[in-house]
């Protein structure tokens, strides 16, 4: 890709970032007066922080290109990521011995892993992790209110 | 003298037979629930804490059991990240940089061995600087009011600018970010709520282990997506196991240094152990100048953290023994073992029942020394997780992510942030921000901002304060000659002709 991509992107992002943090603390008030700091002040310190390095890189960005990834690795990350909100929403009701399995099956599949090494790996790890976690280190995973339901 | 004799009793007592079996115990136990993401020697302890009084175990013994468990899972912490990547908690952040450099260079066995090594410097140099120092830092100690704290925390910021290399504006945005993630929630001086988007469960903030584990471990599981392959061992080398002597002597040195400024650091009570890790290394780094290779796998990044980290858990008892102020959860957690053996920690305690302070003392001597000698034959075994395919370790990586962030506060949403810190981590690796700051901006910046804050009530909005004391003013000064050294270094070197030593990035 051309040269200094990837800092002014970045630059970019820091200046709106910086920007919407500023505005949003406009409203932190306090109205009694023991507190003469306030809490604007250190979210404004922040954004002012923020701000000014996004000018400094927008001003001299790097002449380090950014090495982005190409259409299969876009494609893999891309799903990685909505998986782990897709997991994040099945851990309730799938619990998590079920979840874990899917989601890990999956990546193991995304690493290359051959498909049914990785269900078998998958679904091994995962119930060694309960086990681990609720009976040796009393921790609550939840367990799949799908299948409490349906016992009921 | 009194010391050095009480010091004396205390180390009888913890090698009696039953009491080395407890530590023993205790540093295994610790390694394993360590070497899970997430599980610092914080969650270690209070976790084992009630099946410790379970057991029915004599108090005194009981501490020596809690200081194993405290080493191990502080090591056990310390092998999953440097070969994975993946911090468990904010002081072994710094130990991530050069860690996992070496890890990927095939150099996993000496930076395992070196991190054993430092811990165990760390704590016996910094048990001699307890029994000799105790009383006269708890002293010092004590002087550290609110604009000190600001003044000391704006040092370690400022040692940390060096990490950025020469991408100042980069450090400066991570550490900027890092602030800004640390007022999220409910601002504990006015209630006023801060970039909560009325979400309650933002109210209480963001957890460092969910943010630290979206920066780290799922950008690095993304990084290694991307350019994946079939099959292939994670790290096609191990190489050797233990350091060579050259290794050895070469970081002699760094973990003297590490340990005292962990040691001094650790006095102060507040996020000691990781202004001392993050300090020690930047200090380092300044010493080592155009010849060290920080931040690309130079051994001595993670020597001077790791002496730096245990040095401070020794000096973390002197406000916990002599104010009874916890410096740290670890420390809060022993003081509730101590509460528990009907010892009230104070002013006399030295005094007092001195066979109480050095008998800890003693133990997490003992604690660190069982590590040493059962963790450094274990090297060779650890490093055998990287033979893992990459199929089935990266996966099996998030999958203990997931846990480790779910386990915080028991909720999903947590694992939605991590998988958005992830993607933040994944394009400020891309476009070249370092990661470290962030995390001690986040840890750091609610204290400093209480610091301020404090301060500033007290004077009733005099920002003299920050300056009345000399010793704020001294901190002020290494803030700034930390800035402003390297800079004028840099120039002075750059005007010599051919500049030695790799370039940072």
């Amino acid at each position: 890709m051309t040269r200094p991509r990837g800092d002014t992107l970045a630059g970019a992002a820091l200046l709106v970032l910086a920007v919407a943090v500023a505005f949003e603390a406009r409203g932190f008030r306090v109205e009694f007066l023991t507190d003469p700091v306030g809490p604007r002040a250190f979210p404004w310190l922040a954004a002012l922080l923020l701000g000014t390095a996004g000018v400094a890189l927008l001003a001299r960005p790097a002449a380090a290109a950014v090495v982005w990834p190409r259409v299969g690795g876009w494609r893999r990350l891309t799903l990685a990521t909505v998986s782990f909100l897709a997991y994040a929403a099945l851990l309730a009701p799938l619990g998590f011995v079920l979840a874990t399995t899917l989601e890990v099956t999956l990546l193991s599949r995304a690493f290359g892993g051959r498909p049914w090494r990785s269900v078998l790996a998958a679904a091994a790890f995962s119930a060694t992790l309960y086990l681990a976690f609720v009976y040796g280190l009393a921790l609550s995973l939840p367990t799949g209110t799908l299948f409490t339901a349906w016992s009921r | 003298m009194d010391a050095i004799l009480h010091l004396a009793d205390g180390f009888a007592f913890a090698l009696q037979p039953i009491n080395l079996f407890l530590a023993v115990a205790g540093v295994v136990i610790g390694t394993v629930v360590g070497l899970l993401p997430g599980i610092g020697p914080i969650n270690a302890i209070a976790i084992l804490i009630p099946i410790t009084f379970a057991a029915g175990i004599a108090p005194a013994s009981a501490l020596i059991l809690l200081a194993g468990i405290y080493y191990g899972s502080q090591y056990g912490n310390s092998i999953s990240t440097i070969l994975l990547n993946v911090p468990g908690t904010a002081s072994a952040v710094v130990t991530a940089l050069d860690g996992y450099a070496m890890t990927r260079q095939g150099r996993a066995g000496p930076a395992l061995a070196s991190a054993a090594v430092a811990s165990f410097a760390g704590g016996t140099l910094s048990i001699f600087g307890l029994a000799l120092l105790a009383p006269a830092l708890a002293r010092w100690a004590i002087r550290f009011g609110p604009a000190e704290y600001f003044a000391l925390m704006l040092f370690a910021f400022a040692a940390l600018s060096s990490l950025a290399g020469r991408h100042l504006a980069k450090g400066i945005a991570a550490t900027a970010f890092g602030l800004l993630l640390g007022t999220v929630g409910l601002d504990p001086h006015s209630a006023v709520p801060r970039f909560t988007f009325g979400q309650l469960k933002l109210l209480d903030g963001l957890d460092f282990v969910v943010v630290t584990i979206g920066l780290f471990a799922v950008s690095e599981v993304l990084l290694l997506l991307e350019q994946t392959g079939p099959g292939r061992a994670a790290v096609t080398s191990v190489g050797r196991v233990f350091m060579s002597a050259r290794e050895l002597s070469h970081t002699a040195w760094t973990m003297v240094r590490g340990s005292v400024i962990g040691f001094v650091v650790g006095v102060l009570p507040g996020a000691g152990g990781t202004i001392a890790s993050f300090v020690a290394y930047a200090a380092e780094e300044r010493v080592a100048g155009a010849h060290g290779s920080f931040g690309q796998g130079d051994i001595r990044g993670v020597a001077a953290p790791e002496a730096a980290n245990n040095a401070a858990a020794t000096g973390a008892m002197i406000p916990l023994l002599t104010l009874g102020v916890p410096g740290s959860g670890t420390t809060a957690v022993m003081l509730g073992a101590l509460l528990g053996m009907n010892v009230t920690p104070g002013p006399l305690l030295i005094e007092r029942s001195p066979e109480i302070f050095w008998g800890l003392a003693a133990s997490m001597y003992i604690g660190n020394l069982v590590l040493l000698m059962l963790n450094l034959p274990l090297v060779g075994i650890f490093v055998r997780i990287l033979k893992l395919p990459r199929w089935f370790l990266f996966p099996a990586v998030a999958a203990l992510s997931f846990v480790a962030v779910y386990a915080v506060n028991n909720t999903a949403f947590d694992i939605v942030l991590m998988a958005g810190f992830g993607v933040v981590g994944y394009a400020m690796r891309k476009t070249g921000f370092p990661l470290a700051p962030v995390i001690l901006a986040l840890v750091l910046g609610p204290l400093m901002e209480t610091n301020l804050r404090r301060a500033l009530a007290l004077s009733g909005g005099e920002w003299g304060i920050l300056f009345s004391s000399p010793l704020a003013v001294a901190l002020w000064a290494l803030a700034a000659a930390s800035v402003g050294l390297p800079a004028v270094l840099r120039r002075r070197a750059a005007a010599l002709p051919p500049p030695i030593g790799p370039a940072s990035e």
